[in-house]
């Protein structure tokens, strides 16, 4: 039977990734629940479309429906609470507030994971999409930019913005750790 | 090269996106430049520190879940399953033209199949929502919940538990929508919950294929069958809504 067929390509195609996906939905929304509920989504969804699925990436493929998928579910909570984001056309050509660190203080730096992801989680979104795709993932620029649909120029902006952020971040976090003797 | 220069090439060096000869530059300057190696080195730190997060442990039921979804999308395991049933009119053939669903739906949403109740079957899946209004009768056990209707509507409810496909039963509740009592069968999908409204049909003999109808971020999924009508209300995904849709039927 052809459905099953296709059924059975899917699943050999696309199952291999779901850490990967889970894990980009995670980063993405930080509620593992919603992210459990992404995937679902986008994993039906893509199956729905596999048909566009033309051979290639299979992976960079089904991480692109979980972006989108993602960010449906932001866009939504956005909306729901009228938040104002952060808006990247607007400041991306302004130099960002903060203060570019001393080599010294950057190389200074020493973070555990779980403070590491604390300030993660403060990063806007696109940064920690970015960011996760290159260091966790290991995608090349080219490949970032096909899955988040941006020039490439854009995903070094985010990438770079992103390190020089959470180095800030991290040396603030750092101070107070060690004012506050711990 | 200036420092400057080769600063700015820092992360795409550590990300191997140089090329051969930028990267001999690049390696040349930084071989006789402290500042710079200085520079790379906290990049470097602070990519290795990121690397070290990996992944986090992915939800024991998600690739089972994937699966069974998988299964009834391709339906191998659902044979009394009819896209043409469940789509109705045009949208059929917009879906096996590989359009989608959600196309499907905003057809349905400017059609006239559009229920006139709507907004009051939205506002009883809501009010359930809050602490306390769920169920009247709470129990996952069929054989407690399809009694307790007894007397209180004019028909009798199939009161089915679908714990095993994913679906568990809540319980059950009394609402009245349109004036006419009806019954409310609550089920979860993960942490979304689903209430199953079943009443009287307003023209039991009218046949009505299913219609999917999405609303201020809800799915309702509307069918008639044996003289009363079913509505799902869920912000659960169609796909899914569908899916349990389908296992109600018989
Ligand atoms: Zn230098």
């Amino acid at each position: 039977m052809a459905n099953r067929k296709e059924r059975q390509r899917f699943e050999r195609l696309m199952m291999g990734h779901l850490d990967g996906a889970y894990n980009l939905a995670l980063w993405l929304v930080r509620e593992p629940a919603e992210a459990e509920d992404i995937v679902q989504t986008a994993y039906m969804r893509a199956f729905e479309h596999f048909h566009t699925f033309t051979g290639g990436n299979a992976a960079g493929w089904i991480m692109t429906i979980v972006r989108n998928t993602a960010y449906n579910w932001l866009n939504k909570q956005k909306r729901n609470s009228n938040l104002i984001s952060f808006d990247e056309v607007l400041h991306s050509h302004e130099p960002d507030n903060r203060k570019q660190l001393t080599p010294e203080e950057a190389v200074s730096i020493n973070a555990r994971s779980s403070q590491l992801m604390e300030q993660m989680e403060r990063l806007p979104v696109e940064f920690r999409e970015a960011l996760f795709l290159r260091e966790i993932e290991g995608y090349s620029y080219k490949e970032i930019a096909e899955i988040t649909q941006v020039p490439k120029g854009t995903v070094m902006s985010r990438l770079s913005r992103g390190r020089g952020q959470l180095q800030n971040l991290l040396l603030e976090q750092q101070k107070r750790r060690q004012q506050n003797g711990m | 090269m200036v420092c400057n220069e080769i600063q700015q090439n820092i992360e795409a060096y550590l990300d191997g996106e140089l090329t051969l000869s930028d990267r001999r530059d690049f390696e040349e300057h930084l071989g006789n430049c402290n500042n710079c190696q200085l520079r790379l080195e906290a990049v470097r730190k602070l990519n290795t520190s990121i690397k070290k997060i990996g992944y986090s442990s992915r939800p024991s039921g998600l690739k089972r879940n994937i699966r069974a979804g998988l299964l009834d999308l391709s339906g191998e395991d659902s044979p009394g399953f009819n896209w043409s049933q469940l789509l109705g009119f045009s949208g059929a053939s917009a879906l096996f033209a590989g359009v989608g669903v959600w196309l499907v739906m905003g057809v349905m949403i400017n059609s006239p199949l559009q229920l006139a109740h709507t907004d009051e079957l939205i506002s009883a899946h809501v009010r359930s929502l809050m602490v306390d209004h769920m169920t009247d009768i709470a129990s996952s056990d069929r054989h407690t919940v399809k009694p307790w209707f007894n007397g209180k509507l004019d028909f009798s409810p199939n009161v089915v538990d679908f714990k095993d496909h994913g679906y568990p039963l809540v319980g059950g509740r009394l609402d009245y929508l349109k004036g006419r009592p009806t019954a409310a069968l609550i089920y979860k999908r993960r942490a979304h919950v689903i209430n199953l409204f079943v009443r009287k049909a307003d023209t039991p003999a009218q046949i009505t294929t299913m219609q999917l109808i999405q609303h201020q971020g809800y799915q309702l999924l509307n069918w008639q069958e044996r003289g009363l009508t079913y509505t799902l209300v869920s912000d659960l995904n169609s796909k899914e809504l569908q899916a349990f849709a389908n296992k109600l039927q018989p």
